[in-house]
């Protein structure tokens, strides 16, 4: 608890820099506008309602490839961690497409998908997907086999075993790879956006760059930074919820 | 449920005159290392009774674990055989439970104290409500009765044990086979449980295989011991422990029968001359 107050003054301190360099004009104001300026421009964009469509844009696109890439990363991932073939046949693919940087996938793609929602569902359940498989593959590997053989002497049937103890047991690290995946989708939401978009703060974004409009667009910015926050803190209490079992 | 009998309290029945419920014939086990083959046991026979505990001892590595797993089911071996009410055992087979030594992993941590011993009564198809009152009956047999909603980690480790058994009983095996159950607490809760374990035993059928490297627990709760040699191990004795029922955690440890097998025991597995003892354990496996 003590730490939030200190946090809320290294705020503070940066806005009042940014407040100072911008005001003396040691930066041109034009190119970069003093918080002043900004924070209305973010309490219009709230107040007159014109944040409800680029954030539905964006946050539904989020919602659709992590979802999806989630989904099948988990799914490939318990296949992995329990058959030795399953494993050995992904591996080198895996280990191939994983360091990739996910972005430059996008041109290649606007070739089979095209320039549209396809393509963009697909780059960013392409970036959900690898840090969940890996870390799915990681977690039922690590299930203790104590706790395997504990299932068989009960008797226990391979897909009860898979529901009630190699899931729980892998959930853990299963939740900390969507964690850092919700970070990567969020950066290829605003990056597909930026590329293939008409619509979405990504393209907002760049649009008021390209336009001049400074203000608006930091104002943007700034909204976009506050909803990495609140994602990153809803992920973080639906994984106490989920892991409440967890000691302390 | 437990299946109550009439067990004699003084006199434990021979074993030769009891059905045999399990069978292991001629086991041997190894692993091989570099391409050569490292053998564990060789030719490891035992019959045990219905109803019987029988403790298994032996010096460290000679592969006590391994052959209990293989008892049940856990473990393929190498060759040989253990035939359970006269059917070979390929898998973990019905009526049969392992208790794990290492009860901090075979819990599943994310469910309560009650939820685990459900464990061991789903997909039989129970009703919910009999499920329910099935895991409060063991719990409190284990006299966790109170601590039905706590999670693994909030129980001291005796606790968990006790929850392990709960569970490892509402399974209702016929036959109960036990890794070092004790190992893993302190010498207070370890009295307990082996008290605890006893009482269950005696008030039902259950055929007890307790593999540890406690002589004086083994004396304590065993009617027969089963003594494994070094590696490459066989069964090298069997000793009928004879002392009377119910035993007391106190009492029985002082009885003169009690100190001379112990003695013995001793002996065997420091590998000291055995000239002080009156008798050797016979040398052979009595009932079979």
């Amino acid at each position: 608890m003590r730490k939030f107050p200190l946090g809320l003054a290294s705020c503070v301190a940066v806005l009042a820099i940014w407040q100072i360099v911008s005001g003396m004009k040691w930066v041109n104001p034009a190119l970069l506008p003093p918080p002043s300026r900004v924070g209305p421009a973010v309490w219009d964009i709230l107040t007159t309602g014109s944040i409800i469509d680029p954030l539905k844009q964006t946050l539904s696109l989020l919602a659709a490839g992590y979802c999806i890439g989630c989904v099948l990363a988990i799914g490939l991932g318990l296949a992995m961690g329990i058959n030795r073939h399953v494993y050995n046949m992904f591996e080198p693919i895996v280990e191939l497409l994983r360091p990739l940087p996910k972005p430059a996938l996008v041109p290649p793609l606007f070739l089979f998908l095209g320039i549209g929602i396809a393509t963009k569902i697909t780059i960013v359940a392409l970036a959900a997907f690898f840090p969940v498989l890996i870390n799915t593959v990681q977690g039922v590997r690590s299930v203790d086999p104590v706790l395997l053989n504990t299932a068989r002497t009960f008797r226990r049937s391979m897909p009860a075993t898979m529901i009630y103890v190699i899931l729980p047991a892998a959930l853990p690290m299963i939740v900390t790879g969507m964690r850092v995946s919700l970070g990567l989708s969020l950066t290829l939401v605003i990056l597909a956006e930026m590329l293939v978009g008409s619509t979405g703060i990504g393209f907002l974004i760049l649009d008021m760059q390209r336009s001049f409009a400074v203000t608006d667009m930091l104002a943007w910015v700034f909204i976009l930074g506050v909803i990495g926050v609140v994602l990153n803190g809803a992920f973080e209490t639906l994984e106490r919820m989920s892991l409440h079992w967890r000691s302390k | 449920m437990l299946r109550p009998v009439h067990r004699d309290a003084s006199v434990p029945e021979p074993a030769s005159e009891a059905q045999t419920i399990l069978s292991v014939q001629d086991l041997c086990h190894g692993f091989t290392v570099n391409g050569k083959a490292v053998p564990v046991f060789q030719g490891v026979s035992l019959d045990i009774a219905q109803g019987e505990f029988l403790g298994v001892l032996g010096p460290s590595g000679c592969g006590k674990s391994t052959l209990l797993q293989i008892i049940a089911g856990l473990l393929p071996s190498v060759s040989g055989r253990v035939m359970f009410e006269g059917h070979p055992i390929v898998a973990p087979p019905e009526d049969m439970v392992y208790l794990f030594q290492q009860y901090n992993k075979s819990l599943l941590p994310w469910r309560s104290t009650k939820a685990n011993v459900g464990f061991a009564l789903e997909g039989r198809g129970l009703s919910r409500q009999e499920k329910n009152e099935r895991c409060l009956e063991y719990l409190r047999i284990v006299g966790l009765a109170d601590f039905a909603d706590h999670f693994p980690w909030q129980l001291s480790g005796g606790m968990q044990q006790r929850v392990a058994i709960a569970r490892a009983l509402a399974a209702n095996p016929k036959v109960l086979l036990m890794d070092e159950p004790f190992s893993a607490v302190d010498a207070l809760t370890r009295l307990e449980l082996q008290t605890l374990v006893l009482d269950v035993w005696a008030k039902s059928k259950l055929t007890i295989v307790m593999v540890t490297h406690d002589v004086d627990e083994a004396v304590f709760m065993a009617d027969r011991i089963a003594m494994l040699g070094e590696r490459p191990s066989s069964v090298a004795t069997v000793v009928e422990t004879g002392l009377p029922r119910p035993r007391d955690p106190i009492s029985t440890r002082e009885l003169p029968r009690f100190l001379k097998l112990r003695h013995s025991l001793l002996n065997m597995l420091l590998k000291r001359p055995n000239e002080d003892s009156p008798q050797r354990p016979p040398q052979d496996f009595g009932h079979a």
